[in-house]
């Protein structure tokens, strides 16, 4: 048992002190405020005041930290993307991820399992191909498999799928892990917050103060605040936040939903996701099998749950894992996941001066909270976004210079 | 919304529907080009009571749905060319 | 020791058919009707379970369809619920997750070093250093989780039904049972589903020692059969609430999807348990249990115990086990008037002691921690929320019964989106608002009393009758009860903790101080980082404690705190039962059955199985395409081309049509031509290609590819709606199969079947023609798709076997074979055709792909021409050219998606490739740069092994190299 445990068996008084401060009522200005107390928000506050020393920061959440698509994500971690641009941009936030817990000191149990997207299809396998060449080609791990090697590292999965798809391949990606969705929040808000980044939970941003093009405040539920710099970064609720400043977007809204079955000895090592089937999966460190699906086909800005999405995606699951059948299904639930139509994000300055957007993450946000942190915040301090993210700008849809990712992200987030 | 009507079939499971997006106007064809972009790209994100295109798919009928995306409860649904009919 | 009572009226078990079973080794015995729980507490056996984390020994909780600290493993099913599961004949019963049994749990030794492992330790250590994480992980993950998997469990498909029905009534205690009834004088279709096995709630084993509520069980039983309208289900429970009122009901058998016009909740109350140190010790149960234990099963609990109770319902327990012939010790009331009411006094009456204004401080448990063996009980302080332990007294006991209060079984009430307030005078969330078409009734509304629970039933039916839009008069409200059901806080500290809320969990009432003292303090916060309410009971027996302790921590009320989210499923539901079979829509062509004795072996296009190629013995995969391709050369080749999409466009506007919908011009196409028909979308990306096939001045049959023809009709529909064009569209996919016959010898094959002469004159190619084979009308069209003469037949489906057939046969002496997509793809490419999906991805736009050919940009619109004018000012990035490897070329072979890789950096991939037995060459095609893609360039193409092989632009028309 690791020696730091003894202190909280040792010691009289409760060791642990808070996470962050309790702050209520926020102060008349900030240098930097950003609305959304979700991973992405927290994340960029935190390297503000790290690596930029910009620490007179509010984060806003309307909520409590992490209660957005942060906390609802089934926390799969991977760049195996299709365009060089995303795998460069993914691969550099994996490589944060993997020293994260050390320098947040908060174990994220970030686990590198391997991920493997199964492929039943001749063009599935092309597909595959190309991200694997692509991502050798950036210098991330991944090449297709054959049958054999997926039987080897999953020897439960029925590779015809009960006849219905039989798997030809697979695109095998070694570093895809999972992690500790919400300690990611807690990690940086602790890290932010020592720092001297002031969060204020129950604070919702009502509407953004724009003159002659520039941002000079926010208004909220907690009174005004004068700032020159506001940071959107509110997945589900963007186009709320952009219809204050009269942004336009590319950003519709559909609920994405996953669940996960009651716990069970562990024997799922590797994450598995199926396109043909519309199914990924991966089992936590708590023994539960957490999977999910494709988005839900039409907008709604709700996070309601429909059987139709259960139905579908456990009659999947018997294909692949045929002995599931009285394994049972705990909870259900969903988030409001923000697409873009090349699914790739949105990020970087906008049109209105001292507006910045970290936006777009739709289903496959969460893997980027570090670099996406990193990189907004660079932005921020320097108006002027590193080229890491120059394809991700907002002005590439009027560009139509679209970074097609869907090929990498529809089903496996 | 679980269940959905369509204008000549009825009431229906939503299994049976495609959802076929906002329904929008193209701006005229002299328009500049930042404009054309925004139309082809952009959407109105934001909840709110919209049109939107629904197909039945068994029957082969696209038609107009009036819908709060926030609550999800669709007002009327009607063909397209008869807004007016209720 | 058998704890088995003699026979009483209304109990669940068969006394006559015994049930023999083991658990844990040792032989065993029950009645049917027992379930594995009763069958074994009958025995003596105490310890069923052990738990989660500390792997202390546990015994019955609740006993209402959520103990999960009894789940079983028979060998072949896994986390099998003990107090839900009948036991059944021969069963061999182990409890999950222990090491070396039940009762040596090797793990055991977790409870004692539990201080090293305070709340939410897993976020606090292990990661530092880095390397050892993994090392840690795997011990972690050991540890986890509950039963081992059975991978050779069959795969078990449950029935799905559909019902729809005006009124659903969930839950038949006496509030559903008398709205169900209520409901059903209508003459409606009513259905009131419980989860027990048999109806009646609380009105089956809450008996207080009188025979009230069996009597009123009987009556209004009596009343619900005499209505055939109404349709009972027990057994059953609602899993969820679904917009649009659609509740899934779960049974053993099966799902029935019910969808209702109303919906009654009387679902009731989930008894919460006080939490005192070691209330986990088997024996120690809620008051429920108990009364379960003693009224269905006919079980003693246990023989001398004590009821710790904080409302009026532990006195009801208290007669029920008196009544039962169990001696109760003591009854331990945190209130402190309590002595002095008329309930104490009763059982005063019966020898039974009151001490009130106390607790129960702790357990202590006999030798081997499987049985309680005295409880301590100290004065309670209600403003400090202590124990005041000077005052101590033991008493002797082997079980307590736990009645601190209840939580409403409100799960389904919030999925439906009602609001909820805390009532003060109950001590319970209610209903503040309800949605519409939603109604509770009984215990979830706060109602207690039987008879206002029988008010409260009638109540809410005549609300969903009104709803539904009967007149029916409303009837006037029920008030929640008004004497406080649950304790506002029985919590009591203990300096040793082991104080348990939720017992899937084990959190400890200073984990929740502790979370806070982190900064949880918020209660989702607080959930996640205990994890209170995350295991398979969700929460049922521990989110209320957990929030009334936050409430205490943070000195706010509790309706302040709020609750978590309550998500589907309200239990734990198999993937079996949800799962059903899996869709997966496949399409076959009329031919499917030919192509098939033909050896075909099939590849999915879209929905559609297609032929990829004809096995033939001996030969490899590569040399039977090979085969194929050389015969569409040399003689002549047939495809199965069925799933083609095919449309027709008639009407005066139809060319109109087709000048909007694709980029080429066909007003001026001539009646018996084909023309290539290009589709964008709106911003310009190139979405499917195929032909059109003019018949008739205002008739146009379109061909396409397989994948999109859904997709590209449904389209076509939508445009035609904003266009109202003068004009009709027919999807006749299903209507003609079709088939090529290409090759140099593919006219000499045809040319005896068909009505019409083949000379190249009279059908050129790119024509179309009406006629017919031996008396089967078919539409003639020549395309070049795969080879310079190729006829493509339509045939109508019923035909369609019958004309393969005499193609087939007069084929037969000129060499005429079959082949599959993989030769098809070959031929296409060779004739230098690139395929949309294929050669182009979801953003490729036709300048990328050389179409400039196919876009007549004078055409006033079509699809995607203002993007194009937009797209065609910006420099092109990329350019999809023709290529051929060097003559000879023997290296490794490139792959598609391969890159074309120029300085180090990617330039472009390959997006076909093969080696062409026709040209004698390795051709294909890839994106390069533009200044790449002029005819003789040479470019790179990265090869698996990293190799860089070098190409050559080339024509696309590959055929014209042949050697
Ligand atoms: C079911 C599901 C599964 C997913 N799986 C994966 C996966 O496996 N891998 C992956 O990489 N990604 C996945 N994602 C996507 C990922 O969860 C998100 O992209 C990511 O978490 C977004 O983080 P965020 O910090 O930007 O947004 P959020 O965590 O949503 O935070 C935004 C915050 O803004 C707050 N807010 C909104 N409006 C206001 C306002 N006006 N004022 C103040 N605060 C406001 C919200 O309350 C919220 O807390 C999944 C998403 C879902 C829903």
């Amino acid at each position: 048992m690791p020696l730091r445990l003894l202190k909280y068996a040792l010691s009289k008084d409760y060791p642990g002190t808070r996470f962050f401060k309790a702050h209520e009522t926020p102060k008349k200005s900030y240098d930097v405020v950003i609305i959304g107390g979700g991973g992405h928000g927290l994340a960029a506050a935190y390297y503000l005041a790290k690596e930029h020393g910009i620490t007179n920061v509010a984060v806003l959440e309307k909520g409590y930290i992490g209660g957005g698509n942060t906390g609802r994500n089934t926390t799969i971690v991977r760049s195996n993307y299709l365009t060089p641009e995303g795998v460069k941009f993914y691969d550099a936030s994996v490589k944060i991820y993997e020293g994260l817990s050390e320098e947040l000191d908060l174990n994220l149990f970030y686990s590198t399992r391997g991920h493997f997207t199964l492929a039943h299809t001749e063009s599935a396998m092309r597909t595959m191909r190309w991200r694997a060449e692509v991502n050798k080609h950036v210098g991330v791990e991944s090449y297709v498999v054959g049958p054999d090697e997926i039987s080897k590292a999953c020897p439960q999965l029925d590779m015809s799928c009960s006849g219905q798809a039989p798997i030809l391949g697979a695109l095998y990606h070694a570093p895809g892990s999972v992690a500790r969705h919400d300690g990611v929040a807690w990690g940086y808000a602790r890290g932010a917050d020592q720092l001297g980044v002031e969060i204020f939970q129950n604070t919702e941003v009502l509407g953004i103060d724009v003159k002659a093009g520039k941002v000079v405040g926010v208004n909220t539920n907690k009174g005004y605040i004068a700032t020159s710099k506001v940071l959107s970064a509110v997945a589900g609720f963007t186009p709320r936040i952009c219809e204050m400043v009269d942004l336009d977007t590319p950003i519709v809204i559909h609920p994405l939903q996953a669940c996960v079955t009651e716990p069970m000895k562990p024997w799922l090592d590797t994450i598995l996701v199926s396109g043909s089937l519309h199914v990924y999966v991966s089992q936590s460190s708590r023994g539960e099998l957490v999977m999910g699906s494709s988005l839900d086909p039409y907008e709604v800005h709700s996070t309601r749950s429909t059987l139709d999405f259960v139905e579908g995606l456990t009659s999947h699951m018997l294909d692949m894992f045929p002995f599931l059948s009285n394994i049972k299904v705990v909870r259900q639930w969903a988030g409001m996941a923000d697409m873009t139509p090349d699914f790739a994000p949105i990020m970087g300055k906008t049109p209105i001066e001292g507006f910045y957007l970290d936006a777009g993450w739709g289903t496959w946000g969460f893997k980027a909270t570090p670099i996406s942190g990193k990189t907004m915040a660079e932005t921020i301090a320097r108006d002027h976004a590193p080229d890491l993210i120059h394809s991700f700008r907002l002005s590439r849809f009027e560009d139509y210079e679209l970074t097609g990712e869907k090929g990498a992200a529809s089903v496996g987030h | 919304m679980k269940l959905l009507t369509c204008p000549v079939n009825g009431t229906r499971p939503l299994s049976e529907f495609v959802f076929g997006g906002e329904y929008r106007v193209a701006p005229p064809a002299d328009c500049t080009d930042a404009e054309w972009a925004a139309y082809v790209h952009n959407r109105s994100g934001a909840p709110g009571i919209k049109n939107e295109w629904w197909y039945h798919a068994p029957s082969g009928t696209w038609f107009i749905a009036e819908r709060n995306t926030l609550t999800d409860k669709v007002m009327r649904t009607y063909l397209k060319g008869q807004e007016g009919s209720k | 020791m058998s704890a088995r009572l003699a026979k009483q009226k209304g109990e669940w078990i068969n006394r006559s058919t015994a049930v023999k079973f083991s658990f844990e080794g040792k032989e065993f015995s029950g009645f049917e009707g027992d379930s594995i729980t009763s069958a074994l507490w009958a025995s003596g056996e105490q310890v069923i379970g052990r738990s989660f984390k500390y792997h202390r020994p546990r015994g019955i909780l609740s006993f209402a369809n959520h103990d999960v600290n009894i789940m079983l493993t028979d060998g072949m099913d896994t986390n099998i619920r003990g107090d839900v599961v009948p036991v059944r004949n021969g069963m061999a019963l182990e409890a999950v997750n222990t090491d070396g049994g039940v009762k040596k749990d090797k793990n055991r030794f977790i409870d004692s070093i539990s201080p090293l492992l305070p709340v939410g330790f897993y976020y606090k250590a292990f990661h530092t250093p880095r390397k050892l994480f993994p090392f840690w992980e795997n011990i972690i993950r050991k540890a986890a989780g509950l039963g081992v998997v059975n991978f050779n469990y069959p795969r078990i498909l449950k029935r799905k039904k559909h019902r729809h029905c005006d009124v659903l009534v969930i839950g038949a205690g006496a509030s559903g049972l008398s709205a169900a009834y209520e409901a059903g004088k209508s003459g409606l279709r009513v259905m009131l589903v419980d989860e027990n096995l048999q109806i009646g709630g609380s009105l089956g084993f809450d008996w207080g020692g009188t025979q009230e509520a069996a009597n009123l069980l009987k009556d209004l039983l009596a009343k619900v059969e005499s209505l055939p309208n109404v349709e009972v289900i027990a057994a059953a429970y609602a899993a969820g609430y679904y917009p649009d009122h659609l509740i899934p009901v779960v049974t053993a058998d099966g799902m029935i999807k019910v969808r209702a016009n109303a919906v009654i909740m009387a679902s009731g109350a989930f008894e919460q348990p006080p939490v005192f140190r070691n209330n986990d010790i088997p024996g120690v149960m809620l008051g429920s249990a108990a009364q379960r234990l003693l009224h269905r099963y006919s079980v003693k609990p246990f023989s001398n115990g004590v009821v710790f109770t904080a409302n009026d319902y532990g006195y009801r327990v208290a007669q029920d086990l008196l009544e039962a012939g169990i001696k109760v010790a003591a009854v331990v009331d945190l209130r402190s008037d309590a002595k002095d009411g008329p309930l104490a006094a009763q059982l005063a009456r019966r020898g039974v002691k009151t001490i009130s204004g106390s607790c129960i401080y702790e357990v202590q448990p006999n030798a081997g921690k499987t049985g309680v063996k005295s409880v301590t009980v100290a004065e309670y302080d209600e403003k400090l929320n202590e124990a005041l332990t000077r005052s101590k007294v033991t008493i002797d006991c082997d079980g307590v019964a736990m009645c601190a209060g209840w939580a409403p079984a409100a799960n389904l009430l919030y999925q439906a989106g009602t609001a909820m307030r805390y009532d003060y005078g109950v001590h319970q969330f209610v209903p503040n608002k309800l949605p519409a078409g939603i109604f509770a009734a009984g215990r979830v509304n706060g109602v207690y009393a039987l008879e206002q629970k029988v008010q409260d039933g009638a109540r809410a039916a005549s609300l969903a009758l009104r709803h539904i839009g009967l007149g029916t008069p409303e009837l006037s409200s029920v008030s929640p009860s008004n004497t406080a059901q649950s304790h506002e806080y029985p919590v009591v500290p203990h300096p040793k903790g082991k104080n348990f809320v939720d017992f899937d969990e084990d959190i400890q009432v200073k984990d929740f101080i502790n979370a806070a003292k982190e900064g949880f303090d918020n209660i989702e916060l607080m959930k996640r980082f205990t994890t209170v309410g995350m295991g398979p009971s969700q929460g049922k027996h521990s989110n209320m404690n957990a929030i009334r302790i936050l409430a205490r921590v943070r000195g706010v009320p509790v309706e302040q705190i709020g609750t978590t989210t309550s998500r589907p499923f309200f239990h734990p539901t198999p993937i079996g039962h949800l799962g059903g079979r899996g869709f997966h829509p496949h399409r076959l062509t009329p031919l499917h059955d030919m192509n098939h004795k033909l050896g075909a072996v099939f590849t999915d296009v879209g929905a559609w199985k297609r032929a990829a190629y004809y096995q033939v013995p001996g030969l490899s995969l590569a040399d039977t395409v090979l085969a194929e391709v050389e015969a569409v050369r040399t003689k002549a080749g047939i495809i199965d081309s069925s799933s083609f999409g095919k449309i027709e466009v008639h009407g005066p506007d139809a060319a109109l049509f087709l000048e909007r919908f694709f980029t080429g011009s066909y007003s001026v196409q001539p009646v018996g031509s084909s023309r290539y028909t290009m589709l964008l979308d709106e911003s310009g990306v190139v979405i499917d290609d195929g032909l059109a096939h003019r018949l008739a001045d205002d008739l146009f049959y379109l061909s396409s590819g397989t994948s999109n023809a859904a997709a590209v009709y449904r389209e076509m529909q939508r445009w035609q709606q904003m266009w109202q064009l003068d004009i009709g569209l027919v999807n006749v996919t299903g209507s003609y199969a079709a088939i090529n016959i290409a090759g140099p010898l593919a006219r000499q094959v045809l040319s005896g079947l068909v009505n019409v002469s083949l000379d190249e004159s009279a059908m050129p190619a790119q024509s179309i023609c009406e006629a017919e084979i031996a008396g089967v009308p078919v539409r003639l069209i020549r395309v070049v798709f795969v080879s310079d003469t190729t006829y493509e037949l339509h045939i109508p489906t019923p035909q369609a076997a019958f004309v393969w057939e005499r193609v087939m046969g007069a084929g037969h002496a000129l060499g005429l074979k079959p082949f599959g997509t993989d030769a098809q793809r070959l031929l296409r490419l060779e004739m230098g055709h690139a395929m949309p999906g294929i050669d182009t991805d979801g953003l490729t736009n036709p300048y990328e792909i050389g179409a400039d050919h196919a876009l007549s940009l004078d055409k006033p619109d079509f699809i995607g021409k203002r993007s194009l004018q937009i797209i065609a000012k910006r420099p092109l990035k990329k350019i999809l050219v023709a290529f051929a490897l060097d003559a000879g070329y023997a290296g490794e072979m490139p792959f598609e998606c391969n890159l074309v890789i120029r300085d180090g950096e990617i330039e472009g991939r390959v997006t076909s490739i093969a080696y062409s037995r026709t040209v004698g060459r390795v051709i294909g095609f890839a994106y390069v740069a533009p200044d790449h893609s002029a005819l003789e360039s040479r470019f790179q193409i990265r090869a698996d092994s990293g190799a860089l092989v070098s190409a050559t632009v080339v024509s696309s028309h590959f055929i014209a190299m042949q050697k």
